[in-house]
């Protein structure tokens, strides 16, 4: 057909146009109207289990939480190790495919990663609670909190913070006892170590999240603080939590030791001898001179083991106060 | 152009809505918790018949409260980004335009992020911030496109993708100053991802604006079947072009602002859908505009079911899927166009 048919049909046309567009758009709006026809209500709790708990989180948010606590979904590596700790780890029905510590948290059901995993998978393991921190998505925070599901959301900033949340979460769970045996044996552990190390010049360190790009800490990670309790202090010192810094600024800075957590051979802890041979790397006098420390992977994850990293970690530093234990 | 009678239209709109429907329901049946299509059919009638009290809780939590909104986000932001593509392609006579290709997804997700830091306390700030970005950018992109007063599609396009990466690095820029833990929720975002969940309000704005702004575009479908000859052959046979024009970049920046702000930017589908569809019912924008609205809503919820089904029980950004699946076709549409 020409243009110009078209041009002059176009009055004619006009008429059956409006039917159709008519049609058209009762045919979108009887659409959208069957998509909402179904409402989405909020979901209530079947289960006959009146006694809850307020508690506020490390957010601020209020979660009422059904006691007792019988299953749980943790959404982090540290949160699985501190329900094992605090000998809880037979009501953990779900985690992360993250969560490797202990042995026994690898078996759990996996309801995906830290960063995505599937909340269709965590309704159906029914938790009365689900634990999450920080690393976790807001996003998957607020949906389960729209489905009715309680999450405790912890925010560790300091070793202290760590300890306080353990605390909290014992009781949560209705594991008070072992909660207080935990906590009192963490706070004799750190003071422990503040009257042994006191007085020894605290070393320069760098402390490497990831080392392409070089990732560091900020000032305001529990890392920052646990590296202090094992007196060492970070040379990096930004208001951002996890910041990539130029490896330039550390030649100019020069840690007097580099830190990894994890273990040689992992992404984030290269062998002395790859560092020696990285362009950069090598300009470190801490790389030539072998001042390169490998502590245990909990040193990145706000736990109870987190203390055994730090312990660790300041036998590595300062062996002259460790005379029972050189390294 | 094929004549278009009532009928042809109703039989399409039709088949394309019983594709869709199919496509819900298989969609409600797949996810990480595996579901019996018995179970499903079951409820399914318990919910027809009205008798939804009777289904078993976690079943009503997984498949009603988890699943079908997610579905219907991805059929609302389906049918925006496809009409949005199918109007911008009209507008600028060019079958390659779509607002992910243009920038102005990028446009719209740098307003809407400008905005939550601005006036984080207002709910509406995110896709009024989104339908600004949209608009700028579209602006930006379309004189960027001029050459010596006419659009040219290949400055056009390349106008476009830079505005988009120029765009994408204020992105990255402005991610800085945020915390670390709503960098992770930007990043899954910027990727495409429905898994958020939506207030109501927001919700019922969705749908309004979308039915308000196709409803709009649909207004114009005769005119724009003329646009395709020409702007100066289109105002000799009677078509308000400026009008037109408005009316279209209006509404195609809306809708690629309501679908941004819901779900980031999700690429391909305002492309290729209405593609597809002109390859299957005829490049009549009577037609082609429902069409398009019914296939950009299948597309995104078959691309949404894989990207919670294929690694489960971690989920994929849905941006993900429909890039794999749709920048192997654009480049295949770009070859045979160049031919």
């Amino acid at each position: 057909m020409s243009i110009g048919a078209e041009g002059v049909n176009r009055n004619r046309r006009r008429s059956g146009a409006r039917t159709l567009r008519s049609a058209a758009a009762a045919l979108v709006l009887l659409a959208a109207g069957a998509a909402f026809a179904y409402p989405l209500r909020a979901s209530s709790d079947s289960r006959d289990t009146p006694a809850r708990l307020a508690v506020t989180d490390e957010f601020g948010r209020t979660i009422q939480v059904p006691q007792p606590v019988l299953r749980m979904v943790s959404l982090a590596p540290s949160m699985t190790e501190t329900i094992f700790a605090l000998g809880a780890g037979d009501r953990l029905v779900g985690d992360t495919d993250a969560c490797d510590y202990p042995a026994a948290a690898k078996t759990t059901a996996k309801v995906g990663s830290v960063e995505a995993p599937s909340i269709e998978t965590i309704v159906a393991l029914r938790p009365d609670l689900v634990l999450a921190t920080s690393l976790n998505r807001q996003e998957t925070v607020e949906a389960l909190d729209r489905l009715g599901v309680p999450v405790y959301v912890a925010d560790p900033h300091t070793v202290q913070d760590v300890v306080q949340s353990t605390a909290r979460l014992a009781n949560l769970i209705g594991a008070g006892d072992a909660g207080q045996a935990l906590v009192g044996n963490l706070r004799a552990r750190l003071d422990a170590l503040r009257r042994r190390l006191s007085g020894v010049p605290p070393s320069r360190v760098l402390f490497v999240v990831w080392t392409e790009p070089l990732i560091s800490i900020g000032r305001h990670t529990f890392i920052t603080d646990a590296l202090a309790w094992a007196d060492a202090q970070s040379v990096v010192d930004t208001e951002r939590d996890w910041p990539q810094v130029s490896l330039e600024e550390m030649v100019r800075l020069q840690p007097a030791y580099l830190v990894f957590a994890g273990s040689h051979g992992d992404a984030g802890a290269p062998s002395l001898a790859d560092l020696q041979a990285r362009p950069g790397w090598r300009d470190l006098e801490a790389v030539r001179a072998g001042r390169v420390v490998v502590v245990s992977d909990a040193l990145a994850r706000p736990c109870p083991r987190l203390l055994d990293a730090i312990e660790e970690l300041a036998r590595d530093l300062h062996s002259e106060v460790f005379p029972e234990n050189p390294r | 152009m094929k004549p278009l009678t009532l009928r042809r239209l109703l039989w399409t709109c039709g088949s394309l809505s019983a594709l869709l429907l199919v496509v819900i329901v298989i969609a409600l049946k797949l996810g990480a918790v595996p579901v019996s299509v018995t179970d499903l059919v079951m409820s399914l009638g318990r919910v027809a018949i009205g008798r939804s009290d009777r289904l078993p809780a976690e079943y009503r939590l997984i498949v009603f409260d988890i699943r079908l909104p997610r579905i219907l986000l991805g059929v609302m932001v389906g049918a925006s980004l496809s009409v949005a593509g199918a109007g911008f392609q009209a507008l600028l006579r060019n079958p390659l335009a779509d607002p992910y290709v243009l920038g102005v997804s990028s446009g719209s997700a740098l307003g809407a992020i400008i905005a939550i830091n601005v006036a984080p306390q207002f709910a509406l700030a995110t896709p009024l911030g989104a339908f600004l970005g949209a608009v700028a950018t579209i602006t930006c992109v379309y004189f960027l496109g001029l050459r010596e007063g006419n659009l040219d599609s290949t400055t056009l396009l390349l106008a476009g993708i830079i505005c988009a990466s120029f765009l994408s690095a204020i992105i990255m820029f402005l991610m800085t100053t945020l915390s670390s833990r709503d960098q992770r929720g930007m990043a899954f975002w910027l990727m495409g991802d429905l898994s958020t969940p939506q207030t109501s309000d927001v919700r019922w704005l969705f749908l309004v604006g979308l039915v308000v702004a196709i409803g709009a575009i649909y207004t114009t479908a005769a005119d724009l079947n003329l646009l395709l000859t020409g702007e100066r052959e289109a105002a000799h046979l009677g078509v308000e072009v400026t009008r037109v024009k408005l009316v279209v970049y209006v509404a195609a920046s809306l809708l690629t602002a309501l679908a941004v702000s819901a779900s980031g930017a999700i690429g391909y589908v305002g492309l290729l859908i209405p593609h597809a569809m002109r390859f299957l019912f005829g490049s009549d924008y009577r037609i082609l505009i429902p069409a398009s609205a019914l296939g950009g809503a299948i597309a995104i919820v078959a691309a949404d079911a894989m990207a919670r089904t294929v690694v489960a029980p971690t989920e994929l950004p849905v941006g993900a899927v429909t890039a794999i699946a749709g920048a192997p076709i654009f480049i295949y549409l770009l070859r045979r166009r160049m031919r």
